[in-house]
């Protein structure tokens, strides 16, 4: 493979992985939101979640295999996985590696979900929220593209719907109907203290 | 107004009978450890509290429990509108009860025997409360009382046992059952007072004794509450096996004729009133017909008062019942509970009912407890017994009160 075709597909690779993972999260928080209509059902939202998820692993592989094995940046296999251990744009590539770290742990626990429990999960997913602004950061930060036209329209429209995104759901309280009939419910059969 | 046994001796009127008329009148306990629950086996004695399971299966469980000390419950919940024999029975025999719920400690070497009684019932708890302070010093130790939250589910054994532990009385997933993983994870019995205070009976005077009374082949005495349209409505000790028509009978009749009797509670079932009067109370011959004995509520419904709108009324509280844990329980019954809503209020509308028709199938098995499963059976007992009087329903929404 020629050193300029790895070079472009890290560049390229790179790109996909950051529209791939905005859809994921922006799905991710849809589902939360229990978004339906009649041609769009709730299990389209996590399927297309579950699925654009794996496929931006495949993409996020190919945009570290070929950055690494690029003979030009002698990254070294250890940048993969040891954040700030690469001697170019030490900061920068350390972020790529954090972000990368934290969707491994995302994705392993959701492969994993039913033999940790949905609490663990949970608790896991989260990390989604520090993965991806993170994934940003680093391709501002360490992108050869990141001044070049289409690549900042690309990053505004991908920080744009994730924005979007997110405001609508802290706008929308719960997302469970039956959290508050709950916790109503819990209240008024809690145990007063014994006399 | 006496009884045959729990409910035998002094005049109920007179209140709480003393641990030294007690323990004169009936003498002291003389069964205990295997051998009464041998003899529990072999009385036929199920518990009272609606589930009617049969004690004795439910004690040898507890004590092959190897898993920790035991914790004993006794159920004073009592969370059934319509229901008061419990609270009568503590009221008035709370030895009994505690005779029983300490039998069970002893039985299956419990650490702890919780007494939980609806809050509400103070007149119960009072009685409780002080017949407790009568008993030997070793057995107060171990006990203490839990105040019960008035909300249906909070006598659900699991909900009962979430109360004691995690302070919420909502019932939660099962298996496992209390019997198998309770209070602090330890096997723990929990049993409905009235079950107790016939075991208290049956380990002085033995299980052949427990089966001499009940007729048309079932075993013992149970209590009982006719409400409704009945002159005298009230608790009944009655011999098991005893038809709905005799313990109307006992109750004075009925203040007139009747449509419809409600068989079990809110969880029961409406049988027309032809039917009814010649239905056993008897869990196990109550259940070959497909209906429930529950808590053994035997609610008359006068002929002039509409079943229709009894039952939207009963399915909103059943509605409101629901913990909202579970979307099946929470949302089903909302939405069975607003179309009988709109059927009492706006008249009969044959697209509501065919909407009730297929809902009702829908909901069952689908929630963690059993709400509703009871709810839901009760609605189509309903459908079935009311029948023409959903199709011909007024717009009249009578609030009629319960």
């Amino acid at each position: 493979m020629s050193d300029t075709l790895l070079w472009y597909t890290t560049r390229g690779a790179g790109a996909v992985s950051l529209i791939l993972l905005s859809g994921v999260v922006v799905l991710g928080v849809l589902s939360a939101l229990r978004v339906q209509s009649a041609g769009w059902p709730k299990f389209l939202t996590t399927g297309l979640h579950r699925n654009i998820a794996l496929m931006a692993m495949v993409f996020l592989a190919l945009h570290i295999v070929t950055a690494i094995v690029d003979p030009f940046t002698h990254l070294g296999w250890l940048t993969a996985v040891v954040p700030f251990s690469s001697y170019y744009r030490t900061l920068w590539l350390g972020l790529g590696t954090i972000a990368f770290e934290l969707l491994v742990a995302i994705v392993a626990t959701s492969l994993v979900r039913g033999l940790i429990g949905q609490g663990a999960w949970r608790a896991v997913h989260w990390l989604a929220y520090a993965s991806w602004p993170v994934a940003v950061i680093h391709g501002f930060g360490t992108g050869t593209d990141a001044l070049s036209g289409w690549f900042m329209v690309l990053s505004i429209v991908c920080v744009g719907s994730v924005a979007v995104a997110v405001v609508y759901r802290l706008g929308q309280g719960s997302a469970d109907p039956l959290a508050s009939a709950r916790s109503d419910f819990r209240a008024r059969v809690a145990r007063r203290p014994d006399r | 107004m006496t009884g045959l046994r729990l409910l035998a001796g002094p005049d109920l009127a007179s209140g709480a009978e003393s641990d030294a008329n007690h323990s004169r009148r009936l003498g002291a306990p003389k069964l205990s450890g295997r051998a009464l629950i041998e003899a529990l086996a072999s009385s036929g004695l199920t518990g009272r509290g609606g589930g009617s399971f049969p004690v004795g299966t439910k004690w040898r469980a507890v004590a092959a429990a190897s898993k920790g000390s035991p914790v004993v419950v006794v159920n004073g919940a009592e969370g059934e509108p319509q229901s008061h024999k419990d609270r009568v029975l503590m009221s008035t025999r709370p030895h009994l009860v505690l005779d029983g719920a300490f039998l069970a400690a002893h039985t299956l070497r419990a650490r702890e025997v919780i007494v939980y009684i609806g809050e509400e019932h103070r007149a119960a708890r009072a009685a409780m409360d002080r017949a407790l302070a009568e008993r030997t010093e070793s057995e107060r130790r171990i006990a203490r009382m839990v105040g019960a939250p008035q909300r249906y589910v909070a006598g659900e054994s699991r909900a009962a046992v979430h109360l004691i532990e995690a302070g919420v009385a909502t019932p939660t997933t099962a298996p496992p059952r209390s019997h198998e993983r309770g209070v602090a994870g330890a096997p723990t019995l929990v049993q409905n007072v009235e079950t107790l205070a016939h075991v208290a009976l049956i380990a002085r005077y033995g299980d052949a004794w427990f089966r001499s009374a009940g007729r048309r082949g079932a075993a013992g005495t149970l209590l009982i509450t006719v409400a409704g349209g009945v002159k005298r409505p009230g608790v009944l000790e009655v011999e098991a096996g005893t038809t709905i028509e005799e313990a109307v009978a006992m109750a004075d009749g009925p203040s007139g004729p009747a449509s419809a009797v409600l068989i079990g509670g809110y969880f029961g079932a409406w049988v027309a009133a032809a039917k009814a009067w010649e239905l056993p109370l008897d869990a196990a011959a109550l259940k070959t017909e497909g209906f429930n004995l529950g808590c053994g509520v035997v609610g008359v419904l006068p002929a002039g008062r509409c079943g229709v709108c009894d039952t939207a009324r009963i399915m909103r509280y059943l509605a409101e019942e629901s913990s909202a844990q579970c979307g099946p329980c929470f949302f089903g019954l909302r939405a069975l509970s607003d179309a009988c809503s709109r059927i009492a209020e706006r008249g009969a509308n044959r697209d509501e009912i065919a909407r009730l028709k297929r809902w009702v199938v829908e909901v069952p098995g689908r929630g963690a407890c059993r709400h509703p499963d009871g709810a839901v059976m009760f609605l189509r007992s309903a459908l079935a017994t009311f029948a023409d009087e959903f199709a011909a329903h007024p717009a009249h929404w009578r609030q009629q009160p319960a």
